[in-house]
């Protein structure tokens, strides 16, 4: 079997993988990146309802009280999110644990990724949304707010040229959205290096290596093998690197460090361990009847605004939500909350309700500032998520439900009781989060006691074995990740530069 | 023995064996496929019943639509194999509480069958709840084209191209409450 031999090994392609494989071949670094989906790009993409289509990229793993979403595909989920660019707050960064310490490590915090965060925005053109392109359950969200008396903002997203179809979450046709197979990775090959698709890494040992600390890349020897499975014909690929840089996201790097076990012996115990995931609560209504049509199926899919009204006194930004049928109707089972008609799910009732979906529905979401209480455990080929309801949780769904249900009925709608599904279309019996914003299986921290990384990047006991990706990010940001996932690894990748001694390529 | 016969004449024996245990449990009747061999050797028989079922689950839907049905069958979604059984069970609750036919009994009717099997067993809870999300799926998503979309609830589906005055709405600043932040990103 061949080996193929490179300075630096990153594995996957998404917003953790992209900078340090550009910034590192840049700086003149041999890199190799390889991503398990497939190869993708704009012509690939299509405006479709499909489950198949959809499910060719989007994966899930469900567990006990929690569903997360994630892409396999070049670019990882860049092809396939909303393009909302925010950088986190202030706020998220000062969380602390249970026992009242920092979760996130020392020197990491906004105003050390301020920078970072700027560059990430010039890659990806992230602008705030002209007023004129405001979908218009965007406008209608901000009348509620504003006829309460509450802030909203006008969004930062990464996109040129938006043509407002609605099918931002099944790729833009248009090559609008910022995906990173538009910027990052047709740079760093342009730079020189190489992007395998379909070849899935499933074990990294380290080689027995003597080097001293300050040689620069180039002169290390190869510290790790990594064993990787091309998916199409089952071809075994091996890999060794000077360096391995881990950026296959939160689910994927989890999984690979977890496999890797039996060779990396003195990984920390908090592998797959402490998952934030933003806390999603979501409530329907109707509007009232003097409210304009709050069209849910025209303009971009994150319809535009956000507020942080409730930041502060509850950790939470809000926001509004533009469904398709095919999300809404996989999801939850709806009824108008005092209608007594049955059956309620289906039958006449429904179809009332559901043609007033696209004009009269809105739809709040709130992303909170919840602990990292979520576990990743694989048994055999099955890997599930676990998140225990803890009292706290259960007060801030409660209390979260109930400031979203006072915006709407304050503001003359009417609720629409939702009860969200599982696998079999059945209600679940308990409070059950979903995200596509899972963070910090393999979280930064300042001991390997509590994390599984430095705050470089660098796993704890293996040096020149670093993740770059989500699973390094240690809390929820109550809004969406990518940008803090890409300017972190911005800021890894910086450190990989100055720790090897390689020429700076933004300075170049 | 087992090598003598099919599978299915095999699973019959084991389903007389289990009789009185098949006519309460539907996973038993599942297995033993013990439902009249009708439904396994006549689609559209079953396509009939299905398109009954749909648009008493979803009144409006229209019955035409050669796309009706087929998620059911279809071997990409989980339900393919039981949409056969899935047709008989309707057909068998409409002969036994009204006498006849499911295809041929009034809205009112279906929906009360089908509230019978989303209220009976475990297994037909499952069942029937899925086979009204397939159903819900396929016709408010429009999943076997894109462009169609669902008349039924004003979804055109992709591949339309809207306008920017389509999109917003004039003067949208009249809409805007105050930012507590200059350019989006919160401090």
């Amino acid at each position: 079997m061949k080996t193929t031999c490179t300075d630096v090994l990153v594995i996957g392609t998404g917003f953790g993988a992209a900078a340090p494989a550009l910034r590192l071949a840049q700086a003149g670094a041999k890199v190799v990146m390889i991503e398990k989906g497939p190869k993708v790009e704009t012509a690939d993409f299509r405006q479709t309802s499909d489950p198949k289509y959809i499910r060719k990229y989007l994966k899930g793993i469900s567990g006990d009280h929690l569903h997360l979403t994630y892409a396999e595909a070049l670019g990882g989920g860049s092809g396939f999110y909303e393009m909302v660019s925010l950088r986190a707050p202030t706020l998220a960064f000062e969380q602390l644990d249970d026992a009242g310490r920092p979760l996130w490590p020392a020197g990491v915090d906004r105003r050390t990724l301020d920078p970072y965060y700027e560059l990430a925005e010039r890659m990806l053109h992230v602008a705030q949304i002209p007023i004129e392109e405001v979908p218009k359950t965007g406008l209608v969200f901000a009348r509620l707010m504003k006829q309460l008396g509450y802030s909203v903002d006008r969004c930062r997203y990464a996109v040129r040229g938006c043509q407002g179809s609605g099918f931002c979450v099944t790729g833009c046709i248009y090559g609008a959205k910022q995906s990173l197979f538009l910027n990052y990775l047709p740079q760093a090959v342009a730079a020189g290096a190489a992007i395998e698709t379909d070849v899935e890494a499933f074990a990294i040992q380290p080689l027995p290596a003597r080097w001293r600390e300050g040689t620069t890349l180039c002169d290390m020897p190869y510290r790790y093998q990594v064993t990787a499975r091309r998916r199409s014909d089952g071809a075994l690929i091996l890999f060794a690197a000077r360096t391995v840089i881990l950026g296959g996201g939160t689910v994927g790097t989890a999984k690979l460090l977890s496999a890797s076990r039996p060779y990396l012996r003195h990984l920390s115990e908090h592998v797959g361990q402490n998952i934030a995931y933003n806390g999603s609560v979501k409530v329907a209504a109707l509007l009232p009847e003097d409210a304009p049509d709050a069209d849910m199926f025209t303009g971009r899919t994150h319809p535009g605004m956000v507020s942080y009204q409730f930041l502060g006194s509850h950790g939470i930004t809000v926001h509004a939500v533009k469904a398709l049928p095919l999300m809404l109707v996989s999801a939850a089972h709806l009824r108008v909350r005092g209608d007594t008609r049955t059956p309620d799910f289906w039958g006449a009732a429904n179809v009332e309700l559901m043609r007033q979906l696209r004009h009269r529905m809105i739809i709040l979401d709130a992303f909170g500032l919840t602990p990292p209480g979520a576990t990743l455990r694989t048994v055999a080929d099955d890997t599930r998520v676990s998140l225990p309801l803890t009292a706290r949780l259960r007060t801030y769904h409660a209390e979260t439900k109930r400031v979203l249900e006072s915006i709407l009925v304050r503001s003359g709608c009417r609720m629409v009781d939702t009860d969200f599904l599982d696998e079999s279309f059945l209600p679940r019996d308990d409070i059950h989060f979903t995200t596509a914003h899972q963070v910090g299986s393999c979280r930064m921290a300042d001991s390997k006691e509590r994390g599984v990384v430095d705050a470089s990047g660098e796993v704890f006991g293996y040096p020149g074995l670093y993740v770059s990706d989500g699973a390094t990010i240690p809390s929820s940001l109550a809004v969406n990740t990518s940008l803090t996932i890409l300017a972190n690894a911005e800021r890894i990748a910086a450190g990989l530069i100055e720790r090897y001694r390689l020429p700076c390529p933004l300075a170049a | 023995m087992q090598d003598n016969i099919s599978r299915r004449q095999l699973l019959q024996q084991l389903g007389l064996i289990a009789a009185g245990l098949a006519a309460a449990c539907t996973p038993v009747r599942v297995l033993v496929n013990a439902y009249p061999q009708r439904f396994d050797d006549d689609p559209v028989l079953v396509d009939r019943v299905l398109s009954a079922f749909v648009t008493a689950v979803i009144p409006g839907a229209a019955a035409g639509d050669p796309d009706l049905t087929r998620a059911f069958t279809d071997r990409d979604y989980p339900f393919a194999p039981f949409a056969a059984f899935f047709a008989a069970d309707l057909e068998r609750r409409a002969r036994a509480r009204f006498g006849e036919a499911f295809e041929r009994l009034s809205p009112a009717a279906r929906t009360a069958l089908i509230a019978d099997g989303l209220a009976a067993d475990a297994t037909s809870r499952k069942l029937y709840s899925g086979a009204i999300a397939l159903a819900q799926i396929a016709c408010y998503a429009g999943i076997y084209d894109a462009k169609k979309g669902c008349t039924l609830i004003g979804f055109e589906g992709g591949y339309h191209f809207p306008q920017l005055a389509d999109i917003t709405y004039p003067e949208p600043t009249r809409f805007l409450a105050a930012a507590l932040t200059p350019d989006g990103n919160y401090a």
